[in-house]
């Protein structure tokens, strides 16, 4: 990066295996987010190399990463992202349409029933708690059966003890489904579960256990 | 997806804003193509026909025989001077006028059973051996229903009373008192002579296109002496007050689309800020760029279709509206308007929707996904100056079509784009300086002002935009106001509508002070010479054996005058100094250019045997329809003083008054009355019916206005309601955010008043020079009006936007937001 621009991330190599729990950790400002972002394809590097599998992110365009992401990739985020205008079962279904499946209802309804809110799934975000919205949200990150998921600070919206349920529901269909989970969070508790923590201090990887 | 989204009610705000503007649009193209219909069909009835050929001789029979053919209906009318004679000596002077079995062909001939009494509709009029007079005639002949009179050698018999003919108007030769009969009795009387003072008229009448045709036929026949007349050339009084009225409904149909526009560009773009998130998350899910263009493409398609349908309803359901309030007033029913609007409205809504809400939308595609991560990255639908272009060249392109008038479309055009670029600049420039006023101010200002400057581009345009709706409409009130003042002075309360000719000079005490003693307002008593004109500058006019030309060069009325008379305006020259003994002649512009005269030349007379020279003085202009004695040729007095004359007025006898005519006419039995009271109160009701067309067309433009600044205010609510969240948050009292909110907009609304009033005065001197052929002149009283208003409306709106920023918990408001 040159000039007055901003260096976000310095020089970080790391390598996730496929099936693993990966917690990155540290202050705000640290870059998280970022590193998320561009490990998720959300985000275009200004330099380095993302590769997913057998996937060199930087080779795709906006588009075809958009489709990556559509076939290999689930989010949580910390704010849950619902579209306020579909209900709980139209949110879940919306990744399984987009990719023409074509038993994008049944799907949806059977990852609903495993959060627990099979009798809510005519709900509109609006008439539910955040836990609940954030079941919706795993919900439908997981029924698109990602390869890799990834989760941003997808308890810090919520009080301790829906958090703690979010988390435990969240590892559940994590080792049900065998999906790689990429976690964002600074919630000490959260990062022990995953098998491997990555601390970020100033956009640099310092800490990598 | 599309059904699911519209439950997200985000999709009906555009939906109204299309259906407000295709309702709007073609709901006022409907009213204004059934009123122009109904006011076309009314002024026919002052014609009682379509169409009408008359001539002085005879006209030819195989044009009526060619008119059956075509299927034009048609009626025949003659008027003459005559002498009516009752018993043994009573006699009066009368205006006859003989109607074939067809008559009237439009508007209606009315009738009552005993003169003065109940007036009756007639299907004809009178039967053959019987006449109709008017009610004022049975005392002066002093006869009754059922009696005789005789009219040249023919014996009549009395039936009914003639009260009122639609075409009354028409036939200015009518001096005296109405007689009505059969046309097939006029050989009968044997009174109608070859060289006979009397007017042939054919009258025809057709659906338009048939009418057209026919009319195409007849123009070729048309011979010296013979003239055809239709609505424009029958009534020009009438004929021009339409045309304007025409002119300001087009006027306001296409602001109406203008507003249409900004309303919808404004609801599309908010539509597509709010929807920016939605689509990041659905291109996180895996949507590409592609898949999003061709749902809200999709959506759009939907929407415009729906709108379309909804607008058109709204639009009948108006333009019924306007017809329900009116139906008293109407005194014709109009016809349907035909698919015509609704076409508009259609077209207008397709063009919304592709210039003006697509370009946002289509960027969405755009959006970037990592906003499901970091909301505070910039949009990515922001317009681009091709945007603007293209808007600005499909508003054009509406409005001309509209209009079909490009003076009228390059006269608003030219107001908004002045009002867009100083408005601009002005806007940036002000709100930068209002930051350092404010600075030193106590912290409602300060925050106010530093809310202003902290959004200056947005502010700015959105002051342009307030600017430009409040711009229109100041521009559709200013030209309303001056048309229906110009229409009022041009026939006000009290307009003379008798005139009084053939004075003779014995009589002018007399008569004058009988018109006092009466009370009756009356004009001046000018002098009247007939004389005519012989030759320009030595060189003698052409004599042609055309009765009607010959008539015009004989017959013309001279006066006299030390001064200009009231409503006259000289155009070149001067006026000559009182009591002068040289030989001048003032002349009233159009006659001097029909005869080829300029200031300076000589031009010779002849009244009655004696010849006259004189030079011409000067050049009037003087406004035909005002009712006055008017007159081409004005001489200084001492130069005519040796001639014969007799004298005229016209003053003014309201309905209750009429019996005085024949007190009048038995004291002055050679004094000729010519009663023009049922036209001027004709002219005044379609004057005062298109008036309140034009009320109602004005409130509807206002409302659709008002949307715009409603729709302009929404769109910077969300920011401001979350910056004052959090100022509610920190502990801010309630009139510290509401009064900064308000002194905010009210600033908005300042600038955006001043600039409109600027930008309307433009516009308007623009329309009323080029377009409404009126003169301009300029309204100081406008600028409070439109800067107050502009203050007053955006404010109000503004707070009342963002009231709920101080009655929910802060909170809410944050989280929602």
């Amino acid at each position: 990066m040159a000039g007055t621009e901003l260096e976000i991330l310095k020089g970080i190599t790391l390598e996730i295996k496929s099936g693993e729990a990966v917690a990155i950790v540290g202050a705000s400002g640290s870059g998280k987010s970022t590193l998320l972002g561009l490990l998720a394809g959300l985000d275009e590097a200004s330099g380095g190399r993302v590769v997913i599998g057998e996937t060199d992110l930087g080779e795709l365009d906006e588009d075809g990463r958009a489709l990556f992401r559509g076939r290999h990739v689930g989010f949580v985020f910390q704010s849950f992202q619902l579209l306020p205008a579909l209900t709980a079962l139209e949110n879940v279904m919306l990744p399984l349409e987009l990719q023409g499946l074509a038993k994008a209802r049944e799907q949806a309804q059977v990852f609903l029933e495993r959060v627990g809110l099979g009798p809510r799934m005519h709900h509109y975000p609006r008439q539910m708690s955040g836990g609940e919205q954030q079941r919706v949200a795993i919900a439908r990150a997981f029924a698109s059966r990602p390869s890799i998921l990834f989760a941003d600070e997808p308890t810090g919206n919520l009080d301790t003890h829906t958090g703690a349920h979010i988390i435990d529901l969240l590892f559940e269909l994590n080792r049900e489904e065998g999906t790689t989970l990429v976690l964002v969070t600074h919630d000490d508790k959260l990062a022990e579960r995953c098998e491997r923590r990555l601390v970020l201090e100033a956009g640099e990887l310092i800490s990598c256990q | 997806m599309l059904a699911r989204d519209w439950r997200g009610g985000e999709l009906g705000v555009l939906l109204m804003a299309l259906v407000l503007a295709v309702g709007v649009v073609s709901g006022i193209s409907a009213f204004a193509t059934r009123l122009q219909n109904a006011l076309t069909q009314e002024s026919h009835r002052f014609l009682a026909a379509d169409l009408v050929a008359r001539s002085s001789r005879a006209l030819p029979g195989e044009w009526l025989q060619r008119a059956e053919a075509q299927g034009v209906s048609q009626a025949l009318t003659l008027v003459f001077p005559s002498m009516v004679f009752a018993g043994d000596e009573r006699m009066q002077l009368v205006s006859v006028k003989a109607v074939s079995d067809g008559y009237p062909l439009r508007g209606e001939l009315t009738y009552s059973e005993q003169p003065f009494g109940p007036v009756l509709p007639a299907a004809r009029g009178p039967a053959p051996g019987q006449v109709w007079l008017e009610s004022r005639l049975f005392p002066l002949l002093d006869v009754a229903v059922g009696e005789r009179i005789t009219i040249g050698e023919a014996d009549f018999t009395v039936a009914a009373a003639a009260r009122t003919e639609p075409d009354q108007a028409a036939s200015f030769s009518g001096y005296g008192p109405r007689v009505l009969m059969h046309y097939d009795d006029i050989p009968a009387t044997g009174v109608v002579q070859p060289g006979s003072r009397v007017q042939y008229r054919q009258l025809y009448a057709a659906p338009p296109q048939v009418l057209q045709n026919f009319r195409d036929w007849l123009e070729p026949q048309l011979e010296d002496g013979q003239g055809l007349l239709d609505v424009s050339e029958g009534q020009p009084g009438i004929g021009s007050a339409l045309r304007r009225a025409e002119r300001f409904l087009l006027l306001a149909g296409s602001l109406g689309v203008v507003l249409a526009g900004v309303a919808i560009a404004l609801a599309a773009r908010r539509f597509s800020e709010r929807h920016t998130d939605y689509v990041a998350i659905m291109k996180s899910l895996g949507a590409t760029s592609a898949r999003v263009n061709r749902l809200y493409g999709s959506s759009l398609l939907l929407l415009g279709v729906v709108a379309t349908a909804l607008g058109c309803l709204l639009g009948w359901s108006i333009q019924a509206l306007f017809f329900t309030l009116f139906a008293e007033q109407m005194p014709v029913q109009p016809g349907a308007s035909g698919p015509g609007p609704y076409a508009v409205g259609a077209a207008t809504s397709l063009t919304c929707l592709l210039c003006f809400a697509w370009p946002p939308l289509r960027r969405l595609g755009l959006a970037s996904p990592l906003r499901v991560l970091r909301r505070d990255l910039p949009h990515e639908n922001r317009r681009t100056l091709g945007d603007y272009l293209v808007g600005l060249v499909a508003i054009s392109l509406l409005m001309w079509w509209y209009s079909a008038d490009w003076q009228l479309t390059l006269a608003v055009l030219a107001g908004l784009a002045i009002t867009a670029l100083l408005g601009l600049g002005l806007a940036l420039t002000l709100l930068r300086g209002g930051r350092l006023v404010g600075m030193s101010a106590g912290s409602i200002w300060r925050l106010a002002l530093a809310g202003l400057q902290r959004r200056g581009s947005a502010n700015a345009m959105q002051v342009v935009i307030f600017a430009m709706a409040i711009m229109l409409l100041l521009v559709l009130v200013l030209v309303r106001t001056s048309l229906i003042d110009a229409w009022q002075t041009q026939l006000p309360e009290g307009t003379p509508n008798h005139f009084m000719i053939n004075i003779g000079p014995q009589d002018v005490q007399p008569v004058d002070q009988m018109l006092r003693s009466q009370d009756i307002p009356s004009e001046a008593l000018y002098p009247m010479i007939r004389g005519r004109i012989m030759a320009v500058n030595g060189e003698q006019l052409p004599r042609t054996d055309d009765p009607e030309a010959q008539r015009r060069q004989r017959e013309t009325n001279f006066t006299w005058s030390d001064s200009l008379p009231p409503g006259n305006r000289l155009v070149a020259g001067q006026w000559w100094p009182p009591q002068t003994d040289a030989a001048l002649v003032s002349v009233e512009r159009e006659f001097a250019e029909r005869m080829g005269i300029q200031v300076g030349d000589r031009v010779g007379f002849l009244v009655g045997a004696q010849p006259l020279e004189a030079q011409v003085a000067n050049l009037r202009e003087l406004d035909w329809q005002s009712m006055r004695p008017n007159f081409f040729l004005i001489f200084p007095p001492r130069l005519l003083a040796d001639y014969p004359a007799t004298f005229m007025t016209s003053f003014y006898l309201g309905p209750d008054d009429k019996p005085f005519l024949n007190r009048f006419i038995r004291e002055f039995p050679t004094v000729t009355v010519i009663e023009m009271d049922v036209v001027v109160e004709q002219i005044r009701s379609i004057v005062s019916q298109v008036s309140s067309a034009i009320e109602l067309v004005l409130a509807v433009i206002l409302a659709a206005g008002g949307l715009v600044l409603i729709a302009g205010v929404q769109a910077s609510v969300d920011a401001r309601m979350h910056e004052s969240a959090i100022l509610r948050a920190l502990g801010a009292r309630r009139g510290l955010v509401l009064g900064g909110l308000f002194i905010e907009f009210a600033a908005l609304g300042l600038f955006a008043g001043l600039l409109a009033t600027a930008g309307a005065e433009l516009s308007v001197y623009f329309l009323q020079e080029w377009v409404m052929d009126m003169r301009y002149a300029p309204s100081p009283w406008i600028w409070p009006l439109g800067i107050g208003a502009g203050m007053a409306l955006i404010g109000s709106l503004g707070v009342f936007s963002c009231r709920k920023v101080v009655s929910s918990p802060p909170v809410a408001l944050l989280r929602d937001l």
